[in-house]
């Protein structure tokens, strides 16, 4: 059974259909890639996995169980935790409070909730400003420091959006091995992105999406030449080229 | 007590005087107005401090909680009158009775924007106040409207009366209940109650996606908040033997106990009493003296205080007072003292 | 049936007040998403303008409005640009400028003393024109004063809503209150908006203040129960709403004068506060409320 199924979601916003029955399945320890043109659906269909928003119909189900329609906290204790696109750390609280509001969704004491930050600071690197105050945070740390917090809550589902938005290309390929050794350590990883890099390099599957429909589904190398998706990206005119 | 081993020496020696020199006041002080108006000062510094739990740390604006003090108040003391319930039972009772009306208060509000709560709390202080200024009697109890309740003092009371001749008891009574909640304040700051609670305030949206459901711990907060509050309001009931509407559930204490909160430090564990311990005095003071040819000037001090404080000190005044404290007061008493090395304040701003 | 259609009316001309005050608030709040607090003094001052400009010298009521309008615009106004601005600036990027809703209730506190100590806590009611007339209409009898009060109210309601959907700042007024920084895009000056915005909230007050003098008691704390009713019709219109707030203000009125024949004045103070609460927990965001908004 795999880990999460999307199955036939639709959005709609009186009007708009956003994201159009679309089909998703990801496997337990994946890395699964999802693209597409920007205003394609990707992020609505993001958000309604995460809790953000309640699909208008379909299903999604986490290990078996209906997802669709909870709320973003029940979610988290369930087991999924998402990152944001625009970082959102507690600014006036330090690495360590920060990280440790994360640890605390899996237990009731501070001292262990410090332990487990601790923990997962070290795995990330980051432990050694951990008594930093969020706000003095480069970009770069700020994501990891978003990451370190989701990693906290011990998903085992992790939502990443867009977490190379805003990151120069060097910082980019530092990004990428800390999020393959997330996934090693057994965290399975959904990650919406629009850096071709990051995706080409992480996922073991991409979905691509373009006007709230899925028009390709396989590995990175098969869907980049897929001719729907160079439709879609670059327009009629280049699919020829491809040959 | 963890709090102060995490502090340095020089601090915890200090802290350890002042509370020393506290529980030996009686004793120095010894005119009963003036250990009236210290009292005063402390039930403030409790009232704002039980304020805090919502105000500070659910990070909304409470401006009807006089409506605790007067559920506390009135529930103990008609419980007395009536069936000869100690006020000591009473307290309680009013504590829960108000935790309960705060939750009804708070689940609404509590998940909409801070404006609705600020609003709802103002709504329900002035509509218990009015509603309680026109009942004459409920069911058994004589609440006799804005005559107000009348206690009277008896000779030799029993300790469970909750009576004393001298203010050296409700002193002690109401100091203890003040470090009490200092202490709890602190304990919550650091659990998973408070972490929650500032994550929540901070990042909602952040907090959510964290498995956090704010609203659950802003009510938590809300009605630990509102259970002290009524307590305090049984104290002063206790303390004065006569209360009134207007005097314990009227929006100017609301304020009163908010602005203090505010122009102090709000979302701080010292900052509502360093509140209390600078503005009550000078409400007395200009009250006393100023309030025969001004009246209300007082509380246009309040009110150009907490306005001057919010545009340059928005934090509170706790900010530049601890400040001064850690950069300038505990360096000069360590070189008094011989030690060499300035030192350095353990916890972060 | 008679005595009940003499006060549905009655409400109703009352409420149009209510409602003017109301539509004040609303518009601060829907420009600044900031709850003035200090309406309600700022409704004060007007009246006490309005009772000293009949008391030194004698004019037309309605003439005041010539005076205390333009008056209370630039009490708000400056209000606005000299203490609320610095602080609002600093609360920018903070999803609630909680610091600002303080501060105006420190305005509050401020004003109401401050009127204390300069007019005294003695009611004051001035010998008007119209004050005491009244006029029959199928043996019901109606307050002159109420009807020309609720008729400039109702009217200056639906100028200011045509103001901001037709007019070149009505139109800024309402991108800024709609989306700040899409606003500040197109060349719209947000600072001189919430200028003018808090002047205008200000103005209505001024009118509902000239309004009120020929039968209304003023006192120190008079802007309070207004304040009060404002919140709760803001928020059962929906906060931001205009159109809420007038319908808001109209049911409010109605409320209170009907609620007056079954009940004694003061009890009908806490059914407005029971409403209240009750449209709380039904429907927060009101009647015309603006998208769902935590």
């Amino acid at each position: 059974m795999a880990l999460l199924t999307v199955e036939n979601v639709t959005k709609k916003f009186s009007g708009l259909t956003a994201v159009n029955a679309v089909n998703l399945t990801v496997d337990e320890g994946q890395i699964v890639g999802v693209i597409g043109p920007n205003g394609a659906g990707k992020t609505t269909l993001f958000n309604c996995i995460a809790g953000a928003l309640a699909p208008s119909s379909g299903s999604i189900r986490f290990s078996g169980h209906e997802i669709a329609g909870k709320k973003p906290y029940e979610i988290c204790q369930l087991g999924i935790t998402r990152t944001f696109q625009v970082v959102k750390p507690f600014a006036t609280k330090t690495v360590l409070y920060n990280t440790m509001v994360g640890a605390f969704a899996t237990t009731n004491h501070l001292k262990e909730a410090e332990e487990k930050a601790i923990q997962v600071l070290e795995f990330l690197g980051l432990h050694k400003k951990k008594n930093v105050f969020a706000k003095s945070l480069t970009l770069p740390e700020r994501k990891r420091l978003e990451l370190a917090r989701a990693l906290a809550t011990e998903p085992k589902l992790l939502l990443l959006d867009e977490v190379m938005a805003g990151l120069r290309p060097g910082e980019v390929t530092e990004m990428l091995p800390t999020i393959r050794k997330i996934n090693q350590a057994g965290v399975t990883i959904v990650i919406v992105e629009h850096i071709m890099q990051a995706i080409m390099n992480l996922s073991e599957k991409i979905y691509v999406i373009n006007f709230g429909k899925k028009i390709a589904e396989g590995e990175p190398l098969a869907v980049v030449s897929d001719p729907e998706v160079i439709k879609a990206y670059l327009g009629d005119e280049y699919v020829a080229t491809q040959h | 007590m963890t709090f102060l081993s995490g502090q340095p020496p020089m601090v915890r020696n200090l802290t350890l005087l002042l509370l020393a020199g506290l529980f030996l006041l009686p004793t120095v002080v010894t005119s009963p107005s003036m250990l009236q108006i210290i009292i005063l000062i402390i039930f403030y510094a409790y009232l704002t401090s039980s304020w805090n739990f919502v105000g500070g740390f659910a990070g909304v604006l409470p401006l009807g909680h006089s409506a605790f003090v007067g559920i506390g108040a009135y529930t103990s003391t008609l419980l007395y009158l009536t069936w000869g319930v100690s006020p000591w039972i009473g307290m309680l009772v009013g504590g829960l009775l108000a935790s309960l009306v705060g939750l009804i208060i708070g689940l609404p509000t509590l998940k909409l924007r801070g404006a609705y709560f600020a609003l709802a709390t103002i709504a329900v202080g002035e509509g218990l106040r009015v509603l309680v200024e026109n009942v004459e009697k409920v069911g058994p109890f004589e609440v006799r409207g804005p005559k107000g309740l009348l206690i009277n003092l008896v000779e030799d009371a029993p300790l469970s009366a909750f009576q004393f001749q001298s203010k050296v008891p409700y002193y002690y009574i109401i100091l203890v209940m003040l470090l009490a909640v200092l202490y709890l304040t602190h304990r919550m700051m650091n659990s998973k109650v408070g972490y929650y609670l500032a994550a929540g305030g901070e990042e909602p949206e952040a907090a959510e996606a964290l498995g956090i459901k704010v609203s659950r711990y802003k009510l938590i907060a809300m009605a630990i908040s509102c259970f002290l509050t009524a307590i305090g309001g049984s104290f002063y009931a206790q303390m004065f033997l006569y209360i009134y509407p207007k005097s314990i559930m009227g929006l100017e204490l609301s304020y009163e106990i908010a602005f203090i909160a505010l122009i102090g430090g709000r979302g701080t564990i010292l900052g509502p009493v360093i509140g209390a311990l600078l503005l009550r005095p000078v409400s007395d003071l200009t009250r006393i003296y100023l309030s025969s040819a001004l009246p209300g000037l007082h509380l246009v001090i309040f009110g150009l205080v907490l306005i001057v404080v919010m545009r340059y000190q928005p934090k509170g005044l706790i900010v530049p007072l601890r400040h001064l404290f850690n950069r300038h007061i505990i360096p000069f008493l360590s070189r008094k003292n011989g030690k060499s090395d300035p030192v350095a304040p353990q916890k972060s701003e | 049936m008679l005595g009940f259609i003499e006060s549905l009316l009655n409400g109703i001309l009352m409420g149009s007040i209510y409602g003017l005050t109301a539509v004040g608030l609303t518009l601060i709040f829907g420009v600044m998403k900031v709850i003035n607090f200090a309406h309600g003094s700022i409704l004060m001052v007007g009246m006490y303008a309005a009772y000293w400009c009949v008391k030194l010298t004698g004019m037309n009521p309605y003439l005041t409005l010539l005076i205390v309008v333009p008056f209370l615009f630039c009490f708000g106004y400056a209000l606005q640009r000299y203490v609320i601005k610095p602080i609002f600036d600093a609360e920018k990027d903070v999803r609630e400028p909680i610091t600002v809703i303080i501060v105006t209730t420190g305005i509050w506190y401020v004003l109401d003393n401050l009127a204390m100590i300069f007019f005294g806590a003695e009611y004051r009611v001035v010998q008007t024109s119209v004050t005491g007339k009244m006029i029959e209409f199928h043996e019901m009898y109606f307050s002159v004063a109420k009807l020309i009060g609720g008729g400039i109210t109702l009217l200056c309601g639906v100028y200011l809503f045509w103001f901001l959907k037709h007019s070149r700042t009505g139109k800024a007024i309402r991108a800024t209150s709609l989306d700040r920084e899409a606003a500040t895009l197109m060349g719209v000056n947000q600072s001189q908006i919430y200028n003018i915005a808090f002047g205008l909230g200000s103005a209505c007050c001024g009118v509902a203040a000239c309004v009120l003098i020929p039968f209304y008691y003023v006192y120190p704390t008079v802007g309070v129960p207004f304040d009060i009713k404002a919140f709760v019709i803001v928020v059962l219109g929906g906060l931001g709403s205009i159109p809420g707030a007038i319908l808001g203000g109209i049911i409010i009125g109605i409320i209170e004068t009907v609620g007056a024949q079954f009940m004694a004045a003061t009890w009908t103070e806490l059914l407005v506060y029971g409403f209240f609460l009750l449209v709380l927990f039904v429907k927060p965001s009101g009647l015309f409320g603006l998208r769902q908004d935590y």
